[in-house]
């Protein structure tokens, strides 16, 4: 007993000296992130944490909404003089947080930039542009290579950010570090693996935010989020896990936000892997499944199962309108006995997270109900991939988020032959689709377009490399006063337009 | 003394080396492609040959091994994040100053908790303090420290709102985090200090000491501690040792960007010359601490210090 006596004694004493925070006029953004950037230079990464940040410090010659609208950013006015040939008119006035205006040099500088080997992770992006031309200070042309209407609005992810040569040279190898953009905030300070500091720009061009400083702190411990918002530690806090939902919501100082994300989880087949490369045991397998309870026990009432490969926030998805699919055993039965397939064993790969695991397990159980044995292999991540690379699985669990709104970078990097060796794990070949793919990417948005994606979306949902599992949500937690923020499908939320109530 | 320091100092190279060996030799045969969890799924081919290139990945492994050691030992240039750019150094001690902080604050709040209720413990053998103290030491060791530490955050942030949940810039935000973690070793540190001072309570000198009237508190501080401390000693330092090499799990709950979370995300990602200086970088802080152990055992005990030359 006198060791806890003195255990509180010793407690009352620290906190004693350390006296209580004072409580000034709110004039900065307190966010909780799960992890912590990778970098802040725009072209050097691939994660969402990094892009978010790069969001606040640059800006990109257009903006796409919450909605997926295109609307004017450092280009004030823009004009497609072909296929392959945008004309970009650049405002006037922008200044980088170094003092220098932005001019069409630096937009040339940027893009060309993104298509040497420092901007390898983006290169899904950067690799169709041919030269960046320029016609006078505030005047470029970007050439193709070839025709790719989705190119236009991969310019809103944070690859397309611009920035200053004179800045980016004189940094070399630690520009990550030291970014210099025109965004609405600038760097102070970034300790790593911890918290960035950013502060108001005042000589911004467009609207300023309405408080001084932005702190974004990396707290991956998914209960330390919640519990960050629920003692005002934190204003704003993401991803929340589906264990504290209620907690949030039943607060009545905090605000909960959900909206549907841009990313399918998916278990794939290895299509050049007998007998996986027969759809019909491609169909019975699927036949077999109970997707939606799986998806319901796995993922406890967060997000859908998905219809077709293109999520609903992104244009042309038919995502909604696919009745929801029914297990069917006898079915899933008689069509792998019409296919020849008897004792067919198998293994199930996953990495470790609990919902893909969870999964599995329920996939195993289902798939034992028509007579295939399976086993399931839970590897860590850069093992999985390699795994994957090696084709030596047969089912696996994973899935594909399209930061670029644009239907065509929710398919392609799945499935054209040209993303063999990439991100293409099914390792699809499939010459009908490919030339879907072109054409999607040929021609501008309208009618045709959509009709194109409309088409490809029923095709693959025939052909089956994959069988879709989940459809995931964005889900953050606000204080109360916090207004102008809402989550966004592709995860790159934004703290541009935050104000205090 | 001061051979003995520069000897020991001396040994530390081939350790170094053996470590090194290790590390690279478990890095090389871990499954995973480091150009390839850098450069993501989207880099090409190309992208992907270069980076193995200028990372020397495209050599046999044991001329991998021989340049990392010469750049090391010539240059001490122990290579730079593959994600970040940065010298690996700048990396570690970024994080460096972190961790040391809260191994130190848990160990200090161990001892300051551990020895005098391990003392007690002893001297009150099998009282009412004894047993509840062996009790708690016994929860102490067995509960987890993510659990142990959320339960802190629970009272002392949630509900009773003293400390802050997460961080580790303020001293009141350090509180929390090092008294979760300093938990299993205060129960080590008391049960070890009441084992050895049940030892030497029992020894003939202590007899002696009573039976010429001196007084109790003095045994017991004097005499008795004085020779039980070793064992102690040795404990605090091994504790020591390992919290220094990062408590993942304390940093993960609490959000310390220690050199754990830069370990474990490190090793995620691939980024191998981070991990490689940062196993190097743990050995030499652990055989540091020894050898402070070390040199501590001469000042308790004249006759260790006269072995020492």
């Amino acid at each position: 007993m006198k060791k806890s006596g003195f255990v509180v004694l010793l407690m009352v004493l620290l906190v004693g000296l350390c006296g209580a925070a004072d409580a000034a006029a709110k004039d900065i953004l307190i966010v909780a992130d799960q992890y912590d950037a990778t970098t802040m230079d725009p072209i050097a990464h691939n994660d969402v944490p990094s892009s978010r940040v790069c969001y606040e410090l640059y800006d990109t010659l257009v903006f796409l909404d919450n909605e997926g609208n295109v609307s004017p950013g450092l280009a004030e006015s823009w004009e497609f003089l072909s296929g392959t040939e945008y004309k970009f008119n650049l405002r006037k006035g922008v200044k980088f947080h170094n003092g220098e205006e932005m001019k069409a040099a630096d937009v040339r500088y940027s893009m060309m930039r993104a298509t040497t080997d420092a901007g390898a992770k983006i290169a899904t992006y950067s690799q169709n542009v041919k030269d960046v031309e320029v016609v006078d200070d505030y005047t470029v042309i970007v050439h193709l290579k070839k025709i790719d209407y989705s190119f236009f609005s991969s310019l809103a992810h944070s690859w397309g950010s611009v920035i200053n040569e004179k800045a980016t040279e004189a940094a070399g190898d630690s520009y990550g570090m030291n970014p210099v953009g025109t965004g609405p905030f600038k760097l102070v300070s970034w300790q790593k693996g911890n918290k960035y500091i950013l502060e108001r720009f005042e000589d911004y061009w467009g609207p300023k935010p309405k408080y001084k400083t932005l702190e974004v702190r990396s707290v991956p411990e998914p209960t330390s989020r919640t519990i960050a918002l629920e003692t005002g530690d934190a204003d704003i806090a993401f991803p929340i896990v589906h264990n504290d939902l209620k907690r949030i919501e039943e607060n009545e100082n905090l605000v909960l936000f959900r909206r549907p994300q841009n990313s399918t989880a998916y278990i794939g087949f290895n299509v050049t892997k007998k007998p996986f490369d027969d759809v019909n045991v491609r169909q019975a397998i699927y036949a077999a499944l109970d997707i939606v309870g799986i998806q319901a026990a796995s993922y406890r009432g967060v997000g859908k199962v998905p219809g077709t490969l293109i999520p609903s926030a992104v244009k042309y998805s038919i995502n909604d309108e696919i009745p929801p699919h029914v297990q069917d055993v006898e079915k899933a039965k008689k069509m792998l006995a019409d296919a020849g397939v008897k004792d067919l064993k198998l293994e199930i790969w996953t990495n470790e997270r609990k919902e893909r695991v969870d999964s599995a397990t329920i996939v195993q159980a289902q798939l034992d109900e028509i007579g295939i044995k399976s086993e399931i292999k839970v590897l860590e991540w850069g093992a999985y991939l390699n795994g994957l690379m090696e084709k030596k699985h047969d089912l696996f669990i994973l899935g594909w988020v399209s930061t670029v709104p644009d239907p065509n970078f929710a398919v392609s990097g799945l499935l054209e032959t040209t993303a063999i060796g990439a991100s293409n794990y099914t390792f699809t070949s499939d010459p009908k689709l490919d030339e879907m793919l072109d054409k999607g990417r040929s021609l501008p948005d309208g009618d045709e377009r959509a009709a194109i994606y409309k088409e490809m979306q029923l095709y693959i949902n025939a052909q089956l490399p994959m069988i879709y599992l989940h459809n995931d949500e964005s889900i953050a937690g606000t204080q109360k006063n916090v207004k102008g923020f809402a989550p966004r499908s592709n995860e790159i939320h934004s703290f541009r337009g935050v104000y205090f109530e | 003394m001061i051979l003995y320091i520069v000897r020991r100092i001396l040994f530390l190279i081939p350790v170094l080396i053996g470590v090194a060996f290790c590390v690279f030799t478990l890095l090389y045969l871990t499954p995973g492609d480091p150009a390839r969890m850098v450069l993501g799924e989207m880099a090409t081919e190309s992208a992907i040959q270069e980076f193995r290139r200028k990372e020397g990945m495209d050599k046999p492994f044991l001329i991998q091994f021989g340049n990392y050691i010469y750049k090391a030992v010539t240059k001490g240039d122990i290579g730079s994040s593959y994600i970040t750019k940065r010298p690996v150094m700048n990396e570690i001690m970024a994080t460096f100053p972190s961790t040391l902080k809260l191994a130190a604050f848990a160990i200090v709040i161990a001892v300051i908790i551990g020895l005098p209720c391990g003392i007690l413990s002893a001297i009150k053998q099998y009282s009412i303090f004894d047993t509840l103290t062996m009790i708690f030491a016994m929860i102490g060791l067995s509960m987890p420290v993510f659990w142990l530490g959320l339960l802190l955050i629970l009272l002392f942030s949630v509900y009773l709102r003293w400390l802050p949940p997460s961080g580790f810039d303020t001293f009141k935000a350090m509180i929390l985090p090092s008294l979760a973690l300093s938990a299993q070793s205060i129960s080590m540190i008391t049960r070890m200090t009441r084992s050895s001072m049940l030892e030497v309570v029992r020894a003939d000198y202590i007899r002696t000491a009573r039976a010429k009237g001196q007084k109790e508190s003095v045994i017991i501080w004097v005499h008795a501690l004085h020779n039980a401390l070793i064992p102690i000693v040795t404990l605090c330092g091994l504790q020591f040792g390992q919290l220094l090499a990062g408590a993942i799990l304390t940093e993960s709950i609490f959000a310390v960007p220690g050199v754990g979370r830069l370990m474990v995300e490190s090793i995620k990602m691939r980024d191998y010359p981070v991990v490689q200086g940062g196993v190097l970088f743990v050995a030499v802080a652990f055989s540091l601490v020894n050898l402070l152990v070390d040199l501590l055992y001469a000042y308790i005990d004249p006759r260790i210090k006269a072995q020492y030359r």
